[in-house]
């Protein structure tokens, strides 16, 4: 059997950073490249799957250029047994509809029994890949996933959602299915430095949009369901640090209420 | 000394006198299966000691044993913290090497020059001869007796063998056989001490009548007394001659039973702390090993990964537990003992390789099991060098834990907290996950410039460490320490955005390919800046620099901050305007203290500045870590135990009238400070780096001047 992890090379930005000069991104000089975290944690899902049945291969997929192949090799260090990357000038600032459309048509390919991906990703925070995904492809799908209870070739998945309030839902799902893995379901392991350098030997497929079947149109501006228009620093709020006594600090709390409301 | 009616030919001991040929046969039998035996058991521990790993620890055999014979004559590393023990020690030791070469010159005499009629046992060189091995036997019983009535009664608490790293009633907990074959040696070897001198004076009294034996009789004082003693009682001659037959059989066979079963018991340390003492690596914790460029597997995961001298000296640990007591994890109710570690791996190695062979999964040393070691006792160590250090057997604790560790580390597992601080240093270089153009960012407030080494040449290269460049506190450290260079008008630069983490506890940790990055990083920086040497307040990054960098390409002159300082002083470039006379105590930083053997130019500079300085028991070569080494100040130290800076500010506070708690480290500055708080002494006295006291001695800043 075959479980597809769709993984993202996240973005983390330094604390004083600039923006990029058309003010629709950070300028890339103030950026590092990372695994997305959630996607630590659906790696690792999978990876704790294979560990525990015989015969399962574990597909890592990103959509990126070249400087996303790091998030791949981290994958191979871990224990993927293969790594896919597509990519297209094309695709360069698509939303998540685009993506999702694409990583559709890599899981069309590869017939996985399996998808796990990330519940959201740490820079853009849509948490809508993985979801749209199964949209695309009409399977089933859970978000936040906190538990998996699956046993390869079984025709359904018991898995546990995590709500609001602490509030937990336990649901089968159909599979094949797409679930999106939260943050917390497992401890996932490093990737030693050694491990990623000894994965510079595994080779990692590298296949165009065109190569899965997507058209222009599919991928392209007018796929996007969302256009970032700008990025911008809210201006900062007001907040003070009240020093003094508990009188004093008080005191000083009742002449801002006064102030505010006017009274 | 020899009567001249007496031929000097004469004057020796009959052996096997009035035994029949059976008799004697039958002794020699028995003496050739002992050394059967002796050989068979010899074959299996080399055997299993030749299944580890071949490595270079052979060379320069000559000067390695000239050490080891002088470590041995001397006691050296066994008187150390515990010179009762170390007295007793060479007692039995020393007795019992002389009564070896005496049996062994009684054999040659014996059984091969005697029959080639070159006989030397007889005359003055017998009786002198009788004289060592008398007092030399009762040196060895005065030895014994100490140490039975320090394991009966003493009870130090360093041999009750309690383990830190299992609890009670777990399968591998109880140490009790250790006990036993502890008791079963010391009663062994008295016993056939005893019974030595039991033996020569039986045969006095049986002899009594033959001048040459009696009138030689205070040549064996001790012997000789005994044959009174027996007199006395009431013994006959008679009866003293079956007394002397009994007695011999019972010494004799005692004694080859002993010898056949050196190889099996703890009665080996004989040869393995010879050998291991022989293969000390002076710089073993300092200088860790390199990982060989390819292969699958990095570290230690299977027993068969060992070196082979590291297998050795899981044979070598005489329990002494000198490591057990000096180790801070140990103090801190963490899983970890350094003894126990290496008895753990010890009875493991027996279990595996001593017997047929196994298959390779069954090696594995990690996991809960029996003999194994938890992970958790892994990453409990750190690194401080406390236990390398006073292992009176030279046992290389910290190279095997952190071998243990990089396997670990290459199957992904280890704490969260820490794989976030990795990761942030394969990004950004440092471990603050900061970026790298702000490294020297501390450097702005100053009202000078700092030399860009990049781009013009210095004398001294300042190394500055990421806890000095990024930790808000110690920044001001930093400072100060740039407005001392200042003053005393040193030509120095640092590297600014190219400095990178260098790399010290990423390689405890266990993370080799990281270090390696680090280190081939920060090498490939020096090559192209122009420097006469290098400095830095960091000890971490001062050992890896000096120790390990020479492994990727570089050498360099590096100093501690505090070497610099002493010789500026020297010369005259300090122009102290007060001097401060503030009752202080110092911790010795293990990595500039133990590892680089920095114990005098810190305390020259506090001499120098009219310090008051009081000692804390544990100084110099036996500092108490402060718990932040190998990695551990990037993990979280588990709530309700006392962390070892705690420990460490307890000890310090009973010094009366302590004002001042310095460090020479900048993160002996964070564990100290923080623990000042946590362990409630704050108000009592403070935490101060040395660099503040030479800033305020000089009164290099506003606030310095205020404090004063
Ligand atoms: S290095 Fe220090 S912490 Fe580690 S085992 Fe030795 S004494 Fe204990
Ligand atoms: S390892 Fe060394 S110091 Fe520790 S108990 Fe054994 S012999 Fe003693």
């Amino acid at each position: 059997m075959k479980i597809l992890v769709p993984v993202k090379q996240a973005a983390l930005v330094e604390d004083d950073f600039e923006l990029r000069d058309d003010g629709r991104d950070v300028d890339p000089d103030f950026v590092d490249l990372q695994l997305n975290e959630w996607d630590d944690y659906s790696l690792e899902a999978a990876l704790q799957l294979k560990e525990a049945n015989d015969g399962i291969e574990v597909v890592a997929v990103t959509v990126g250029d070249d400087d996303t192949e790091d998030a791949l090799r981290t994958c191979l260090a871990k224990g993927a047994d293969r790594a896919i990357r597509i990519w297209d000038d094309v695709i360069a600032d698509a939303d998540p509809l685009v993506i999702a459309r694409v990583l559709a048509a890599v899981a069309q390919r590869e017939a996985p029994d399996l998808v796990l991906a990330g519940t959201q990703s740490s820079d853009l925070g849509f948490s809508a890949t993985g979801v749209a995904m199964a949209a695309f492809m009409g399977w089933p799908h859970a978000a936040v996933v906190v538990a998996l209870d699956y046993a390869p070739g079984a025709a359904t998945a018991i898995v546990e959602r995590e709500l609001e309030g602490g509030l937990r839902e336990r649901l089968e799902v159909d599979c094949p299915a797409v679930l999106t893995i939260q943050l917390g379901i497992n401890t996932p392991r490093y990737a030693s430095l050694r491990g990623i350098k000894q994965a510079r030997s595994i080779p990692i497929e590298e296949l165009s949009p065109d190569e899965l079947g997507l058209e222009d149109q599919d991928i392209g501006e007018q796929a996007r369901g969302s256009r970032v228009r700008e990025m911008y620093l809210p201006d900062k709020g007001q907040a003070e640090m009240i020093e003094g006594t508990p009188a004093e600090q008080a005191a000083r709390i009742a002449a801002i209420v006064k102030e505010v409301m006017g009274g | 000394m020899i009567n001249p009616t007496h031929d000097s030919a004469d004057v020796t001991r009959e052996l096997f006198q009035d035994f029949s040929a059976v008799g004697i046969v039958l002794f020699y039998i028995l003496g050739f299966i002992a050394l059967g035996i002796f050989a068979w058991g010899c074959y299996l521990q080399i055997r299993k000691y030749r299944q580890g790993v071949a490595d270079g620890s052979w060379a320069d055999l000559l000067r390695r044993f000239r050490d080891l014979c002088l470590t041995m004559l001397t006691h050296r590393t066994l008187r150390r913290r515990d010179a009762a023990a170390g007295r007793a020690h060479a007692a039995i030791f020393f007795g019992f090497v002389l009564l070896f070469i005496g049996t062994s010159l009684i054999f040659i005499d014996y059984d091969i020059l005697g029959p080639l009629g070159l006989s030397f046992w007889h005359g003055e060189f017998y009786l002198l001869f009788q004289l060592t091995l008398d007092l030399a036997g009762l040196a060895l019983i005065i030895g014994l007796v100490y140490m039975m009535v320090r394991r009966g009664w003493i009870k130090p608490p360093k041999l009750d063998y309690r383990r830190p790293d299992r609890e009670p009633g777990e399968p591998d907990a109880d140490r009790s056989a250790y006990r036993i074959e502890d008791w079963a040696f010391l009663w062994a070897l008295i016993i056939i001490g005893v019974t030595g001198f039991l033996l020569n004076g039986s045969r006095k009294l049986w002899l009594i009548e033959d001048p040459l034996v009696w009138d030689y009789r205070w040549w064996t004082p001790v012997g000789t007394s005994i044959a009174y003693a027996l007199s006395g009682l009431g013994l006959s001659s008679e009866g003293a001659g079956v007394l002397r037959t009994a007695t011999w059989w019972f010494h004799g066979v005692l004694a080859l039973a002993f010898v056949a079963a050196i190889p099996f018991t703890k009665v080996k340390h004989i040869f393995t702390a010879g050998g291991s003492l022989m293969l000390r690596d002076p710089l073993a914790a300092q200088r860790l090993p390199k990982l060989p460029e390819e292969g699958e597997d990095a570290g230690y995961g299977r027993i068969t990964d060992f070196s082979r001298k590291h297998l050795l000296h899981l044979d070598a640990c005489t329990k002494c537990g000198r490591c057990h007591e000096a180790c801070p994890a140990n103090a801190s109710g963490l899983p970890l003992s350094p003894r126990d570690l290496v008895l753990t791996l010890r009875e493991f190695a027996h279990d595996n390789l001593e017997g047929k062979p196994k298959h390779a999964d069954e090696l594995i040393v990690h996991g809960d099991g029996v003999h194994q070691i938890r992970a958790e006792t892994l990453w409990a160590c750190r690194t401080c060098m406390a236990c390398v250090e006073i292992c009176p057997v030279a046992i290389e604790h910290v190279p095997i834990i952190v071998q243990m560790r990089r396997w670990l580390v290459e199957q992904g597992e280890m704490d969260p907290m820490l794989q976030g601080t990795l990761q942030k240093i394969q990004k950004r270089g440092n471990s603050f996950g900061e970026a790298k153009r702000k490294r020297g960012k501390w450097a702005d407030e100053l009202d000078f410039p700092v030399k860009d080494a990049r781009k013009e040449p210095v004398d001294f290269l300042w190394f500055v460490g990421d806890y000095a460049s990024f930790d808000p506190r110690n920044q001001s450290v930093t400072r100060d320490f740039a407005r001392i260079l200042h003053h005393a008008e040193v030509d120095f630069g640092i590297l600014y955005d190219a400095e990178q983490n260098a790399g010290n506890d990423v390689r405890r940790v266990g993370e080799e390919g990281l270090y390696e990055m680090l280190a081939e990083g920060n090498v490939a920086t020096l090559e192209d800046v122009e420097f006469e040497r290098l400095v830095t307040t960091d000890p971490h990054s001062l050992n890896t620099i000096r120790n390990e960098y020479p492994q990727f390409g570089g050498q360099y002159l590096i100093y501690h901050y505090t070497s610099l300082l002493k010789q500026l002083i020297e010369e005259g470039r300090l122009h102290f305007q007060r001097t401060l006379n503030y009752r202080v105590t110092y911790h010795d930083p293990c990595h500039l203290g133990r590892f680089n053997r920095g114990f005098d130019a810190p305390r020259y500079v506090m001499q120098a500045l009219g310090l008051d300085l009081v000692e804390m028991d544990r100084s110099g070569e036996n500092s108490f870590c402060c718990g932040a080494g190998g990695g551990r100040i990037w993990m979280a130290d588990p709530p309700g135990k006392e962390k070892p800076s705690e420990n460490r500010m307890h000890e310090a506070a009973r010094i009366e009238g302590l004002e001042v708690f310095v460090v020479a480290c900048p993160k002996d500055l964070t564990m100290f400070e923080d623990a000042l708080k946590t362990s409630g002494y704050e108000g009592q006295f403070v935490v101060r780096e040395l660099n503040e006291l030479v800033a305020e001695a000089l009164a290099l800043d506003g606030q310095a001047t205020e404090a004063a």
